[in-house]
């Protein structure tokens, strides 16, 4: 498969991740640039370096990571000629099936060879994959791709629909897996393919309802047992640093300072109008001249009329962190460390495929069928 | 390959076998030539009547002996006008009473024939619709069928029973969450790995299944002889799948902690007799075995980190971090989610690990029987978190790209004004480029 070396060789497949969002294969070409955003490379440089190394660009503009491909990797950074099966699938399916190192498996259709990576690496050497593409020119290029990842031992590319010409070969797989549009046309060929000698299995990739109850139906025909049917989903959290959340008693020191503060304020209008009322009484019985001056004063005159003792207009409550005080009590009693917090991304995958498995007991004399 | 694939199929002396019995539970029961196996009130039978049977088979206890059971595919059920609107439970139903219950089993009346009797004494019976009747008689024959299934020992169905049986001792480690953990960690046949498992030998049971008996395995631990790792029980691993495996401890992992055992040793003319000489021996072996394993360790790159322990991650990491090679994939599992945002927070702020993503497992299973599917009434709800990252060589030189536009524009700012020399082509291009991103 691809290199385990510790350093970077010429014409190896090497991952070039720049960003979380943006990761892309590369297969190392002395004498060939790469020129992003994230600034200008030379194949070359990345030559003897050990993988997983941040690399800087010649002209200072970012960096990028080179990382070893794993299957991982190359279905997050895969050319996309089909809708690919993701990790949840992926590794469940494996687990279910029961692929391990040795393991030979049959997989229809091939598509962008997500899954038919992972399953390369975990049956390894000992194992096999044979894959069947009905897409003429999505065969060629996965089995290309295969070539060029070493995998030209371990997998098998077919282009063919199996569904109509069944697959290349006979009692042979211990697991087979079918991302059809029909899975259930394809069972009976699927069940030649297995192997009789012991127990096997399989599993069919479909996203509605309808399409796994016809293959169950199928499956149940066919003779299969053990039915089962699972969905898996990746939930992805993000994760944040956020300051200590505020006590409610911080609010209720501040509402309570607000109101006191409106209290004094009131009080001060009301010492202020009758202020006002006993000058006035006292202007009045004084000389002409001071009285039209008075009239003048329109501000204090119209507070005169609005304000009765004990209605004063309200101003709104606020919970403003401005309003002098706050800050003292949120020092006083918060810890300045932060929390870290996690919560799910607001957008999230809902849904892949429905997942249904079934086995193949081995047809042995010890089974005597006359039920 | 084939035929040791085959092999290892069948039901052999000395393997922990795992039985599904038909209330559906699980029993793990070990079978060896000439022993007799008990489950419960199914009865008992010699376990030479399982040997060189195929895994997945169905028996029926009869007797002592067992016997075969044709595999069973689901019955299509027949619409019916029936509905359960006139059944009340007004005591019109006359069961078979317990003293009739016994005769018949006494006699050994089949179960198919309890179970009919049972349903001739159900007034209501006829009443029911398909789907009841259905589910009336699986409730019977699940309470008195004398038959079980034999599981084969696959990691999926071996964390299954673990999950079932006791989730605390394997850290809810839900057999999605360890496919994805295994997966991630890039586990293949050659590869060399370091596991830290506190689940019960969970992840070094799927970790060496996956590995079939190809590469290296050092699990490091908290107690001072190699762990138990029960889970490995139920695996039936063929002696050189778990060769490949060695374990240290927190204390013997440590490089500038000398390992007491290596200072035992006694000179040549020292030994005075045979006894004491294969003492020595066995010692100096033993020390030996640990120093390699040491060293093993030591010589570090490996190429994935593997944990699900009930110490601190953080703690962990800080210790083996040094033994990772370049592009390592360091997973981490844990029930908790606090406890790996934590950790990310401070993987994060370190330039050694690249993009450490925490995500939460999720599964849902389907009753798909022919016109009954619908998501079991029943699921799990934790299958725990887990935390990916890949660990980089840094390179403090390097500029990230933000900074060298952030640098680029204030220059651009700063000559323009400054001096009216209009700016070269060169930095112009930057300026846009800026704008443009």
């Amino acid at each position: 498969m691809w290199s385990t070396a510790r350093e970077i060789a010429p014409g190896d497949t090497v991952i070039a991740w720049l960003t979380r969002d943006l990761i892309q294969p590369l297969v190392v070409t002395p004498g060939k640039d790469l020129n992003i955003r994230f600034g200008y490379y030379r194949h070359d440089d990345l030559v003897g370096v050990p993988y997983g190394s941040k690399v800087g660009s010649r002209n200072g503009k970012g960096f990028i990571h080179v990382l070893r491909p794993t299957p991982e990797l190359w279905t997050m950074a895969l050319p996309h000629r089909t809708q690919i099966l993701y990790l949840a699938d992926i590794a469940f399916i494996t687990s279910h099936l029961d692929i391990k190192p040795g393991s030979r498996v049959v997989e229809a259709g091939t598509g962008s060879g997500s899954f038919s990576h992972s399953v390369a690496r975990s049956v390894g050497k000992t194992g096999h994959l044979w894959s069947y593409e009905f897409h003429e020119l999505r065969a060629s290029k996965a089995k290309e791709e295969f070539t060029r990842h070493g995998l030209a031992d371990i997998v098998t590319l077919t282009h063919r629909n199996v569904c109509k010409d069944g697959f290349t070969v006979e009692s042979a797989a211990d697991a087979v897996f079918l991302d059809l549009p029909m899975p259930w046309s394809a069972i009976p060929q699927a069940k030649k393919a297995l192997r009789k000698d012991c127990l096997t299995r399989i599993c069919c990739f479909s996203p509605c309802i309808e399409q796994v109850q016809r293959t169950v139906t199928a499956l149940n025909d066919a003779g299969f047992t053990e039915i089962t049917m699972y969905e898996s989903l990746v939930r992805p959290h993000e994760v944040d640093q956020v300051p200590p959340m505020r006590s409610v008693d911080d609010a209720c020191e501040i509402l309570k300072k607000a109101e006191q503060k409106r209290e004094d304020k009131r009080l001060r209008q009301i010492a202020a109008t009758r202020q006002n009322l006993a000058n006035k009484r006292k202007r009045e019985g004084e000389a002409d001249l001071a009285e039209e001056e008075s009239h003048h004063d329109t501000a204090s005159g119209k507070r005169t009329k609005t304000d009765e003792i004990d209605d004063i207009p309200q101003e709104p409550i606020s919970l403003d962190r401005n309003i002098a005080g706050s800050s003292e009590v949120a020092d006083s009693t918060k810890p300045t460390a932060k929390t870290t917090v996690s919560k799910a991304f607001p957008e999230v995958r809902g849904h892949t495929s429905y997942l249904t498995f079934a086995c193949l007991l081995p047809a042995s004399p010890e089974v005597t069928v006359d039920a | 390959m084939a035929e040791e694939a085959s092999t290892q199929n069948k039901i052999r002396s000395g393997d922990t076998v795992l039985l599904r019995i038909p209330n559906g539970d699980t029993r793990s029961v070990k079978v060896e030539k000439d022993l007799i196996v008990s489950i419960g009130r199914l009865g008992s039978f010699s376990s030479n009547e399982l040997i060189d049977h195929h895994y997945g088979l169905t028996f029926e206890i009869v007797g002592k002996n067992l016997v075969v059971l044709p595999p069973q595919n689901i019955q299509e059920l027949e619409e019916t006008d029936a509905t359960n609107e006139h059944i009340v439970g007004d005591g019109s139903v006359k069961p078979v009473t317990p003293e009739e219950m016994a005769a018949m089993k006494e006699a050994g009346v089949h179960v198919s024939d309890i179970i009919k009797k049972q349903i001739d004494q159900h007034t209501n019976f006829e009443l029911k619709t398909e789907y009841s009747k259905d589910k009336y008689k699986k409730k019977k024959e699940a309470k008195y069928a004398k038959v079980f299934t034999t599981i084969p020992p696959t990691l999926f169905n071996v964390c299954e029973y673990w999950y079932n049986k006791d989730q605390g001792r394997i850290r809810d480690l839900r057999i999605d969450a360890l496919s994805q953990m295994l997966n991630l960690a890039n586990i293949r046949p050659g590869g060399r790995y370091l596991v830290v498992d506190d689940a019960s030998g969970l992840v070094v049971s799927g970790v060496l299944h996956r590995m079939g008996g190809q590469g290296r395995v050092l699990t490091i631990c908290d107690v001072e002889t190699p762990p138990a790792y029960p889970v490995m029980t139920q695996m039936n691993f063929p002696p050189e799948f778990k060769s490949i495996m060695a374990s240290l401890n927190w204390a013997t992992c440590q490089e500038d902690y000398t390992p007491i055992i290596s200072t035992w040793d006694v000179e040549e003319d020292q030994i005075r007799s045979d006894k004491q000489r294969i003492r020595v021996n066995k010692r100096r072996a033993a020390s030996d075995f640990l120093q390699s394993t040491r060293e093993d360790l030591f010589a570090g790159e490996f190429e994935a980190l593997v944990v699900a322990s009930e110490y601190d991650p953080q703690s962990i990491l800080k210790r083996l971090n040094k033994y990772l090679g370049g592009s390592c994939n360091i997973v981490i599992h844990s029930p908790y989610a606090q406890i790996l945002s934590d950790l990310q927070v401070v993987m994060r702020a370190s330039a050694e690990y690249l993009s450490p993503a925490l995500s939460e497992v999720w599964l849902r299973r389907y009753q798909i029987l022919p016109g009954r599917t619908h998501p079991m009434m029943n699921m799990s709800g934790a299958g725990g978190f887990i935390l990916h990252a890949t660990k980089v060589y840094d390179d403090p030189s390097a500029v990230p790209v933000e900074a060298h536009r952030r640098l680029q524009a204030k220059l651009a700012t700063e000559t323009q004004k400054s001096s009216d020399i209009v700016p070269s082509q060169q930095e112009e291009g930057d300026v846009a480029m800026t704008d443009a991103t």
